[in-house]
C-alpha cells in the first residue's frame, strides 16, 4: 500500500500558503507557515533532547496552536506523541507518563518558548498571530543536532489513552501507516477542498470545527483532513462550550464548512432555534462519530440545513477514529431506525461473527471485528490485553479460529486486500448486525459504556472508587433517558472505620451527621482527582452493603432496577 | 404586566404562599435533570460551583422548562449567573411566566 506522504503534504501548505490559517481558536491565529517552521524548531528542539531514543512525547494542553506544532514536531523527530487533555487530573496525567515512559512533556507554554532560527521564519501576516506572540525566545531549539528522521509508516504515530476496566488507562498504539489509511479513505470519500492532492489550488480550504479535545480520537478527523487539504481548523474551546451564550456567538463567527463532532454536542446546539442555516452559512457536512446517531437528531439537521450533507461513522480508536460510513439522507432515514453506521472503507474488513467466528443468520447480531491496515498493532505495553483483543486475519488460514467469512450480506469487504495477505483483526467487543449490506451497531458485549461521545469502562470508575479511603465497595452503573446513557450513578458501601475525607462513620448507609447529597459530592471530589469528569458519576447512592447474585458477584440488575424512573 | 417580573429576585413562595405553583414545577423539573433532591432542600445551592449541572445539563434544563411551560428559552441568551442557584432559576422561570 502506498503510503501518502501526510507529513509532506502538511509541509507542502506551509511552502505553498505560507499565509494560510491551518488553526483557529479563540482570538489566535496559527499559519501553515508558522506551523512548518514552529514545528521543524520543536522536531530539533526533541532531537537534542532526547538523541538516539524514539520514546513517546507528552503534549499537555486545551486547543492551543502551538499542540499541533508539537504533535507535528514530535512526529518529523521520530518521537509519537500522547495528546493530553488539561481537564485530565494531575494523578491521570502522571499514571499515564509513567506507563507510557514519557520523557518530554510538551506544554504550549513551553513550545512558544522554542524560538525558530531567522532561517526559517515564521511567516504569515505577524499581528494577531502566534508568531506576534512568539517574539522573545528564552529556549533556543538546537540548530546543530542532526537532522532527526521522522516515524515511519509501521512507526507509532500518536498513541491515545482510554478507559481500561481495571481502573488502568491503556494506550492505543497507532501508525502513521493506520492513520494515513484512515486519512486516504476520508479525502477520497468527502473530498474537503477539492479533489485529493490538489497542492497547486491554494485559493480554497475548508473550515473544520474541532469540538473533541485532541485526547480523544475523533479530533483526528477534523484536525487531519483539514491539515492534509490545507484546510483551517476552528477549535471551540471548553470555555465555549460551558457558556451556550458564548458557543453560539463563537459558531456564528466560524465560517465553518465542514462540521465534525459528536451526535451529543449537536443536540445541544439543536436546543437552540437560531442554530440553523442562518447562523452558519457555509456548512455543508456534519460528519458523525463516538456515539450513536439518533434519527431525530439527523432528521434535525437536514430541516435546518437544507444544503448540507449529514454523515454517520462508526470505528473503535484501536481502528483508526472511523472505519464505516454512511450519508444519512431523506431515504435511509425513512428506511431506518436506528440509523446504520455504514460501509467498510474500501481497505477494510468489517465482519460481524458469531462465538465460532463464523458470520451468524442473516439479521441476527455478532461481535464486530475490524481487519484493515487502520488496525492498531496493540496497546502500549499490555502485551496481554493486546493478545486479547487483536489477532491476525490471514484469510488463506480456515484453521485459525476467526474463519474468512463468505461474502454474503453479513460481510462488508473492500478491495484493497488481496487473498492470502495478513491483516491485523481488533475484536471490537461491539454487538453488529447488516442489514442490506449496512452495518448496524447494537451495543457492548460488556460494561462498557458511551456517554457524550466519552468511552468509559463502568470497571475503571468502580476500581478508582474502591481505591479511595473510607469506601469498601462500590458499583457503577449508567443512567439512561431515552435510550441513551446521560450519566453515571455509583451505589456506594463505606467502610465502617470512616468517612472518606476524614470523620468516623458508623459502616452503615450514610454515616450519621452525613446526608447523602453532602457525602455524595465529598466522594466526586476526591474521585476527581483521580479520574477525568466526564467519568465521575451524577449520583451516588449509599447501602449498607450489595446485593449479591447466588454466585456472589454484585448484583448489577436489582441495582440498575432501583435506578428505573419510579422505582 | 406580571407580578414575577419583580426586581426583589429570588423569593420563590413558602408552601401555600404565592409561587408555589411555578416554584414546585420548576424544581421539580430541575431535580430530575440534576438526579437530586437536594435542589428542592437548598434554594441556595451552587449549581455550577458543586458540577450539579454542566452546559449540556443546562440545555437540557431550558429545553424541558420550554416544553412545560409553552415558552421559548434560547440557550444563546443564556447567562449562568442567572441560572446559578435554584432560587435564581425559579426567580428567572417567575420573571417569564409569573408565579
Amino acid at each position: 500500500m502506498m503510503g501518502m506522504d501526510l507529513l509532506g503534504r502538511i509541509d507542502r501548505w506551509g511552502e505553498i500558503a505560507p499565509g494560510r490559517p491551518a488553526h483557529r481558536s479563540g482570538g489566535r491565529v496559527l499559519t501553515y507557515g508558522e506551523l512548518k517552521a514552529r514545528s521543524n524548531a520543536v522536531a530539533r528542539y526533541l532531537a537534542a533532547r532526547l538523541p538516539g531514543d524514539r520514546s513517546p512525547v507528552a503534549v499537555l494542553g486545551h486547543k492551543e496552536p502551538e499542540m499541533l506544532a508539537a504533535f507535528l514536531g514530535a512526529v518529523k523527530s521520530g518521537h509519537p506523541y500522547i495528546p493530553l487533555d488539561v481537564s485530565l487530573p494531575p494523578q491521570r496525567v502522571e499514571r499515564i507518563l509513567a506507563v507510557a515512559g514519557v520523557r518530554v512533556t510538551l506544554t504550549p507554554a513551553e513550545v512558544a518558548r522554542i524560538s525558530v532560527p531567522a532561517a526559517e521564519p515564521a511567516t504569515g501576516p505577524a499581528t494577531g498571530t502566534v508568531a506576534g506572540t512568539l517574539a522573545a525566545a528564552s529556549v533556543d531549539a538546537p540548530t546543530g543536532a542532526s537532522a532527526p528522521a521522522p516515524v515511519g509508516p509501521d512507526d507509532p504515530y500518536y498513541i491515545i489513552f482510554t478507559s481500561g476496566s481495571t481502573g488502568e488507562p491503556k494506550g492505543v498504539v497507532i501508525t502513521l501507516g493506520c492513520l494515513e489509511s484512515f486519512c486516504r479513505w476520508m479525502l477520497d470519500e468527502q473530498r474537503p477542498g477539492g479533489p485529493p492532492l490538489d497542492e497547486q489550488r491554494p485559493g480554497g480550504g475548508e473550515v473544520f470545527l474541532n469540538q473533541a479535545p485532541f485526547s480523544f480520537d475523533l479530533s483526528v478527523m477534523d484536525l487531519y483532513l483539514s491539515l492534509a487539504t490545507g484546510g483551517t481548523l476552528f477549535s471551540i474551546s471548553k470555555d465555549d462550550i460551558e457558556d451556550p451564550r458564548r458557543l453560539f456567538a463563537a459558531l456564528a463567527a466560524s465560517g465553518v464548512t465542514i462540521w465534525v463532532s459528536t451526535p451529543s454536542f449537536v443536540q445541544m446546539c439543536l436546543a437552540e432555534k437560531t442554530f440553523a442555516g442562518p447562523m452558519l452559512p457555509h456548512v455543508r457536512k456534519f460528519l458523525f462519530c463516538g456515539e450513536t446517531l439518533p434519527p431525530e437528531t439527523a432528521a434535525a439537521l437536514l430541516d435546518r440545513f437544507p444544503r448540507a450533507e449529514v454523515w454517520n461513522t462508526y470505528g473503535p480508536t484501536e481502528a483508526t477514529c472511523a472505519t464505516t460510513s454512511v450519508r444519512v439522507d431523506r431515504e435511509i432515514l425513512e428506511k431506518y431506525s436506528p440509523l446504520p453506521v455504514g460501509r467498510a472503507k474500501p481497505d477494510t474488513i468489517v465482519a460481524v461473527l458469531d462465538e465460532d467466528g463464523r458470520p451468524p443468520a442473516p439479521g441476527e447480531r455478532g461481535e464486530i471485528i475490524i481487519a484493515g491496515p487502520n488496525v492498531s498493532p496493540g496497546y502500549l505495553g499490555r502485551p496481554d490485553l493486546t493478545a486479547r483483543a487483536f489477532l491476525p486475519w490471514v484469510p488463506a488460514r480456515p484453521d485459525l479460529p476467526l474463519q474468512p467469512p463468505a461474502p454474503a450480506a453479513s460481510v462488508a469487504r473492500g478491495t484493497g486486500s488481496g487473498p492470502g495477505c495478513a491483516l491485523r483483526a481488533y475484536r471490537t467487543g461491539d454487538w453488529g448486525r447488516y442489514q442490506d449490506g449496512l452495518l448496524f451497531f447494537e451495543g457492548r458485549m460488556d460494561s462498557q459504556v458511551k456517554m457524550r461521545g466519552y468511552r468509559i469502562e463502568l470497571g475503571d470508575v468502580e476500581a478508582n472508587l474502591r481505591a479511595l479511603p473510607g469506601v469498601r465497595d462500590a458499583v457503577v452503573l449508567p443512567v439512561a433517558k431515552g435510550g441513551r446513557v446521560e450519566s453515571l450513578a455509583a451505589f456506594v458501601v463505606l467502610a465502617s472505620s470512616g468517612v472518606p475525607g476524614g470523620q468516623d462513620g458508623q459502616g452503615d448507609a450514610a454515616p450519621a451527621g452525613f446526608d447523602e447529597f453532602t457525602l455524595g459530592r465529598r466522594l466526586r471530589r476526591l474521585l476527581g482527582e483521580r479520574l477525568p469528569a466526564y467519568m465521575l458519576p451524577r449520583r451516588f447512592l449509599f447501602r449498607a452493603a450489595l446485593p449479591m447474585t447466588p454466585n456472589g458477584k454484585a448484583d448489577r440488575r436489582r441495582l440498575a432496577a432501583e435506578l428505573e424512573p419510579g422505582a | 404586566m406580571s407580578s414575577g417580573e419583580s426586581s426583589e429576585p429570588g423569593v420563590p413562595g413558602a408552601p401555600g404562599g404565592p409561587g408555589e405553583f411555578t416554584t414546585g414545577r420548576v424544581l421539580s423539573i430541575l431535580a430530575e435533570i440534576a438526579e437530586t433532591d437536594q435542589v428542592r432542600k437548598d434554594l441556595d445551592l451552587d449549581l455550577y460551583g458543586l458540577e450539579i449541572l454542566d452546559s449540556l445539563a443546562t440545555v437540557q434544563l431550558m429545553v424541558a422548562l420550554s416544553q412545560e411551560f409553552g415558552i421559548d428559552i434560547s440557550p444563546a441568551e443564556f447567562e449562568r449567573e442567572l441560572w446559578a442557584t435554584p432560587r435564581k432559576i425559579v426567580a428567572f422561570m417567575e420573571g417569564r411566566v409569573g408565579p
